[in-house]
């Protein structure tokens, strides 16, 4: 029990240090404005937290911290200039809602900021889907001018991706604050997966789905510009890391957690190209999660399968042996 | 005498049809998000519902429970005529704005399963009672809702504006009112627990399935 | 890949997730796959049925006495109500005790009588769908769609009942919620 809550604080701790530096990166972007959207939507995250796990009569302990690497998942998610109390009230929707309300972290089946993600989408998508030119800094408090749509929306509606590879690896394109930072998100992965502090499996999964599929029915005329676009915009890179990857949410077996991510990148990379739907992949990983929940409930079934076999095998064999013992003894 | 006065009375509060029966659902969720919805809603629901049970209690107890449960679908379905010529009359815009769910309120399960399972185990005088307080109960939770959604979701009341700082688009919609009633059943659920003495919280759902 | 946009169409067009039509009925169905079975195979054969015989009644109504709709609709519902418990007592006497129960719960339900004005809504604003065959397949398809919901609630239904969920929320509280979220995450897709 100790060893499994210690796990969780590490990987955390791991979490927290990727997104971290993804919001460094923002603010050399976006500057202190994104630093304090950050930091309202953790403080928010972690204030609700605390009054969800009062209200559930339960200790707060250092696992419950959960709550802020969510708020600052969602706060990634959002323009760096995003109203203030949108925010706020998709943290609230994202921790209260979307997680205690069905037990908290012990009983996980939403990915809180995703859930949190579809919520502002459908009640304030303008304010969402608009954003800063990298560069441009807004003060605390300043209305927002010259906002832009992303360049994933411009990808997905014609085709074109006008940046260089270098511009795109440093994440210098208009898009959601933590999501564009293509060369950090990527090293984040691989160290999360080797610290099995994400799903390698479901990571693995979604970037062969968006990848194949992006090679089979390309967006544009070139299949190598197709796949790498289609991994580097609408989040993709994003969401396969911190939402499908989640280990709370995605199947434990690798396998399952393969085919599960799998579809995700797929349908999603679908609905991209069908019906240039930015972000797809969110929304798809919210639809989804009755198959992860499935998949879970499968597993658990092979573990209690497994452990009354072994039980059986165990008790047969001590059986024999005491048989045996029986027999040499009358034997001698 | 108290277990008596919650039989009556419960329908209002601490038995309310919506948030602790889960009947009659569909039109909050959809139609309720706005005041004018949940009045029109109100005056067709407690109308078709108490009249339609009035006449069913009528009926001869004897009859199969099939045959009673087609005679009760049918008074309900013939007492919505006159409900929605009423309406026609002094709440046109409430028809074309509820839409189907303006007949479905006929055949809502108080009407079609409770009178058998509850009102009909009553005397005439009690059964009234406890009827209007069922039907109150589903009013407040209507005024409620509809009140709660058109403020936060349209930043009005009445259709007259109120300043709002912030609104929730999503609260007007089908989702919005899922999310709303499932919030409002459990803070209804936890004041219930506060206020009641048997510390015991369970309404119908099958609870507490334990995790292995 | 439109199998994919097809999907999500059955979804968007969902009796539960965008109208709320048989919640009440999907909780119950969820419960166990036994009822799961039960519920929404009774379901599907009402709404299929039914929406064929509503076809007629349609074809035969006229416009003056739209009002009578409703009972018209009822007696149908009530007829198929008696003939399907006819029925599985003449021909699956061994399962009748247990599936009279479904069919109880699923006769007079807004599932069903949803169903039936949906169809006649849809097919009021689309001439091309008023014709037997289009009544049909959209009963079936409503069935269908009933039959996805009660899954994606089945999923997820040890969990919205498992002791960690506060007991304030848990059960129907809490499955309302997760039905908003899904129906939320559908309704982006549009």
């Amino acid at each position: 029990m100790l060893k499994k809550a210690r796990k969780e604080r590490l990987v955390w701790l791991d979490i927290m240090i990727t997104l971290l530096t993804l919001e460094l990166m923002s603010y050399f972007y976006y500057g202190l404005r994104s630093v304090f959207l950050a930091g309202i939507c953790v403080l928010t995250g972690f204030a609700a937290e605390l009054v969800s796990v009062r209200l559930m009569k339960r200790k707060f302990t250092a696992d419950d911290m959960t709550c802020t690497s969510d708020a600052l998942i969602l706060a990634l998610m959002f323009p760096a200039v995003m109203d203030y109390h949108i925010s706020v009230i998709a943290v609230l929707f994202a921790i209260i809602v979307a997680k205690n309300i069905f037990g908290g972290r012990i009983n996980m089946i939403f990915s809180p900021a995703a859930a949190a993600y579809v919520f502002v989408l459908t009640s304030w998508e303008r304010q969402l889907l608009q954003y800063t030119e990298p560069h441009v800094k807004t003060g605390l408090f300043e209305t927002p001018a010259n906002l832009v749509k992303s360049a994933s929306y411009v990808f997905d509606h014609t085709g074109s991706f006008s940046h260089t590879d270098f511009e795109v690896l440093l994440g210098n394109f208009s898009g959601p604050a933590g999501a564009v930072s293509i060369l950090l998100l990527a090293v984040a992965a691989v160290i999360l997966m080797m610290r099995r502090s994400i799903s390698a499996g479901a990571f693995l999964g979604t970037i062969f789905g968006t990848g194949l599929f992006a090679v089979i029915t390309p967006i544009v005329s070139s299949r190598a510009d197709s796949l790498k676009y289609s991994l580097v915009t609408n989040m993709v890179l994003f969401s396969a890391i911190y939402i499908v990857s989640d280990l709370r949410i995605a199947p434990r077996r690798d396998y399952y957690a393969f085919f599960y991510g799998l579809f995700i990148g797929v349908i999603s990379y679908v609905l991209v190209l069908t019906g240039a739907k930015e972000n797809a992949i969110v929304i798809v990983s919210v639809l989804f999660t009755p198959v992860a929940l499935g998949f879970r409930h499968l597993e658990k079934q092979i573990d209690t399968a497994a452990q009354e076999h072994a039980s059986e095998v165990t008790e047969a064999a001590n059986a024999n042996a005491a048989a045996a013992g029986e027999e040499a003894v009358s034997d001698d | 005498m108290t277990d008596r006065k919650k039989a009556l009375f419960g329908g209002v509060l601490g038995d309310n049809i919506v948030l602790s029966g889960l009947m009659v659902i569909s039109p909050v969720i959809i139609c309720g998000d706005t005041l004018k919805n949940a009045e029109a809603l109100i005056y067709a629901f407690s109308a078709i519902t108490f009249l339609s049970v009035l006449i069913s209690s009528f009926v001869p107890k004897k009859l199969p429970y099939t045959a009673k449960v087609i005679i009760y679908a049918l008074i309900s379905a013939l007492v919505y005529i006159p409900v929605k010529l009423a309406a026609r009359e002094f709440y046109p815009e409430s028809i074309e704005r509820i839409g189907i769910y303006y007949p479905l309120l006929a055949v809502n399960s108080l009407i079609v399963f409770q009178t058998e399972a509850k009102f009909f185990r009553m005397k005439k005088g009690d059964m009234i009672v406890s009827l209007l307080s069922c039907i109150i109960g589903f009013d407040i939770v209507m005024l409620l809702t509809g009140f709660l959604r058109e403020l936060f979701a349209y930043g009005t009341i009445n259709s007259r504006i109120v300043d709002v700082n912030t609104l929730i688009g999503g609260l007007s919609q089908p989702f919005g009112g899922f999310i709303f009633l499932g919030l409002m059943c459990g803070v209804y659920r936890f004041i219930r627990g506060l206020v009641s003495r048997n510390s015991n919280n369970d309404v119908r759902s099958d609870a507490d399935v334990s995790d292995k | 890949m439109f199998l994919i946009n097809d999907l999500i169409a059955l979804l968007a067009a969902n009796l539960i997730l965008s109208q709320a039509l048989g919640t009440s009925t999907i909780f119950i169905a969820a419960g166990s796959r036994k009822n799961l079975i039960g519920t929404a195979g009774v379901i599907t054969v009402f709404t299929t049925i039914g929406a064929a015989a509503a076809y007629l009644i349609d074809l035969l109504l006229q416009p003056s006495v739209a009002d009578l709709r409703l009972l018209f609709y009822t007696i149908v519902i009530g007829a198929l109500y008696v003939a399907l418990l006819a029925a599985v007592y003449r021909f699956a006497n061994r399962w009748f005790e247990e599936l009279r129960r479904y069919i109880h719960v699923s006769a007079f339900n807004c599932a069903v009588m949803g169903t039936l004005f949906t169809i006649n809504s849809r097919a009021s604003m689309d001439g091309t769908m008023f014709n037997l065959g289009g009544y049909v397949s959209a009963g079936l398809e409503a069935g269908i769609g009933f039959i996805i919901a009660a899954l994606i609630l089945t999923a997820a239904y040890r969990k919205l009942n498992s002791s960690k969920v506060p007991a304030s929320f848990r059960g129907f509280p809490a499955m309302l919620v997760y039905l908003g979220i899904i129906s939320m995450a559908v309704y982006s897709l549009k």
